[in-house]
């Protein structure tokens, strides 16, 4: 039993996969993986909610998983974070296997929810110093560090504000603050912009950039706000409980291409087939296509004439994470062609 | 393992003071049933030459005080939508069996707390008066508390279809409440009713509190077990019904489905 597990656990964390996704020497020079999943799969019934996932996500590194709801995202928090067990391969979080020491990997992560998990009675500061003592944290030793943190997330002023009377972005910021108080190794963030207004999301992700820059801590966000997630160091896209790609943002989009070109068209057939000899087969959604544009000097100029009535709006930009992931959604862009 | 259980029962305990309106209605459904079933029945009862009802009513509710207090707050905790503790609670560094263990001590105390203040109210009243002994009191409340309280959390972990208050009342707690001998002795009762009475734990709570209420010789109205079957049936059931609780709730079957649940209930 302990022999095929142990190889398993050298297997994860000797298999560093591809260059790109992973440099060997910065890996290692901070202590290795925070987290390592191998065949990472659950199963409800027939359906594969996850299906077979490698994770290496390196101690410090903001990390996102994305994808649209019902992707397997959470699934795949919730095994990484011991509340599911694996259908079948496993993964090592803080140096610790989360199907063999559930209570050692949570006591080295810090998960927050995409729902609140502050009682809504208790104060600000009660709730924090639940949270402490739930991780047997000295009870001065959580003062100082709940000081810490309401400076941290600008919170100073509603320490004694009931939980439930916070507005929604506040209200995430404690739960953000709850979730590290303990001093994790690696935070865990389940959609935690979910339900917030522009503002406040911009807000929680300046928290959680100030959190990583003073505290060091390993992130893996989800979200399916893609484009919330070029901040990550690495990504990794889910679809249907598979990774089909992954990467540095900068890389994936630089990768796909210099620009987007979005013809609006009542006939988007037909602009597709005068346009795939030169751009590529192009991405139909309802009434536009887009094309990849490979070329910085790219000009859509004379484009517009050359297909007259046909094009309603014609629009060239950069490309996001949005952009990366409907590609490969739709067979990926290595090549040109589906 | 001390100091996350006592914060837990602690802000259990706070929450429980703080809810005034509840604690008022805790005492007022046993003086209700003390005031209104207990002089109309004791007024029907006088007519065959019967003893005091009132005071035989004292101990079946003080156990229905521990029935809805201690009971009730264990069965809240699965389904506990008002407040996100829970989710705290399933990522903290000890095993989820505990999360089971500290409530159902909570609830315990809940319980108590009730009982306590009945107990002073009664006193006041003049239903407590002689023949009570004090330790055997006690002793009663709580093992009758520690009881509801596992009652509460076992169901708790065993299904969901529970979480609403009318089906909890009409499928639990009123039937083990009637089937108790809290309203009449269990002796008198038909041989099948007198069966399911007997294998209802909280039955034994009852008597307890009988035999530490109505002293003296009483034959129609007295305890109907000894007090070591009653401590007995009590400690029993209880240390089967925490354990059983404790570790299905480890279970994967019950904790993933609650993770999703509280994860926003896609199950994604």
């Amino acid at each position: 039993m302990a022999l095929p597990a142990l190889l398993r656990t050298a297997r994860a964390v000797l298999s560093l996969g591809p260059a790109e996704q992973l440099r060997p020497e910065k890996a290692f020079a901070r202590g290795g993986l925070a987290v390592s999943a191998w065949d990472l799969s659950k199963n409800f019934g027939k359906l594969k909610a996850v299906d077979g996932i490698e994770l290496q996500i390196r101690e410090g590194e903001f990390f996102g998983l994305l994808g649209p709801n019902g992707s397997g995202k959470t699934t795949t928090i919730h095994m990484l974070t011991t509340l599911a067990r694996p259908t079948h391969g496993g993964a090592t979080v803080a140096g610790c296997d989360v199907r063999a020491q559930p209570v050692s990997v949570r006591r080295q992560i810090g998960l927050v929810f995409q729902e609140s998990a502050l009682d809504r009675n208790l104060t600000v500061e009660e709730n924090l110093r639940f949270a402490g003592a739930l991780y047997k944290m000295p009870a001065g030793l959580a003062r100082a560090r709940i000081d810490e943190l309401l400076q941290l997330f600008n919170l100073d002023a509603k320490r004694r504000t009931p939980a439930g009377e916070l507005s929604g972005g506040m209200r995430r910021a404690v739960d953000v603050a709850r979730g590290v108080l303990h001093r994790p190794r690696v935070l865990f963030l389940d959609e935690p912009t979910l339900g917030l207004d522009p503002v406040n999301r911009r807000a929680l992700w300046q928290f959680i950039a100030r959190l990583r820059r003073e505290e060091r801590v390993t992130v893996l966000v989800t979200t399916h706000y893609l484009e919330e997630a070029a901040a990550c160091d690495q990504v990794a896209f889910l679809n249907a409980g598979r990774i089909i790609g992954r990467g540095a943002p900068e890389h994936l989009i630089k990768q796909f291409g210099a620009y987007v070109l979005e013809v609006e068209s009542p006939d988007p057939d037909g602009i597709t087939a005068h346009f795939s000899a030169r751009l590529g087969v192009g991405l139909k959604t309802d009434a536009s296509v887009s094309f990849r544009i490979a070329e910085e000097h790219f000009s859509i100029a004379g484009l517009e004439a050359e297909l007259d009535s046909r094009v309603r709006a014609m629009h060239l930009r950069r490309p996001d994470l949005n952009d990366v992931y409907l590609w490969l959604i739709h067979g990926g862009f290595g090549g040109r062609e589906r | 393992m001390w100091r996350p259980l006592w914060a837990i029962i602690e802000r259990e305990l706070k929450w429980t003071v703080r809810q005034r309106s509840r604690l008022v209605s805790a005492m007022v459904r046993p003086l209700l049933w003390l005031l209104t079933v207990g002089v109309g029945f004791e007024a029907m009862l006088r007519e065959t030459g019967a003893a005091n009802y009132r005071a035989f009513l004292v101990p079946g509710l003080l156990a229905m005080v521990l029935l809805f207090g201690a009971m009730l707050a264990s069965l809240s905790m699965v389904y506990d939508r008002e407040s996100g503790v829970l989710r705290m609670l399933i990522m903290a560094p000890f095993a989820h069996s505990w999360i089971v263990v500290a409530r159902w001590i909570s609830a315990t105390l809940v319980g108590l707390v009730q009982a306590a203040m009945l107990v002073v109210l009664l006193g006041v009243m003049g239903y407590l008066n002689g023949g009570i002994s004090a330790p055997l009191l006690a002793v009663g409340l709580l093992a009758t508390s520690m009881t509801c309280a596992s009652v509460g959390i076992l169901i708790a972990v065993s299904t969901r279809a529970l979480d609403n208050f009318a089906v909890v009342m009409n499928f639990v707690i009123f039937p083990v409440f009637f089937l108790s001998g809290a309203l009449y002795p269990v002796r008198h009762l038909p041989p099948w009713l007198r069966l399911v009475a007997s294998v209802n734990p909280f039955s034994y709570g009852v008597d307890l509190l009988k035999h530490a209420t109505i002293r003296g010789p009483a034959p129609f109205f007295g305890a109907d077990f000894g007090i070591g079957a009653d401590l007995l049936g009590l400690a029993a059931f209880t240390a089967v019904a925490v354990l059983v609780a404790a570790i299905r709730f480890s279970q994967d079957s019950v904790l993933e489905p609650l993770a999703r649940w509280l994860s926003n209930g896609r199950g994604n």
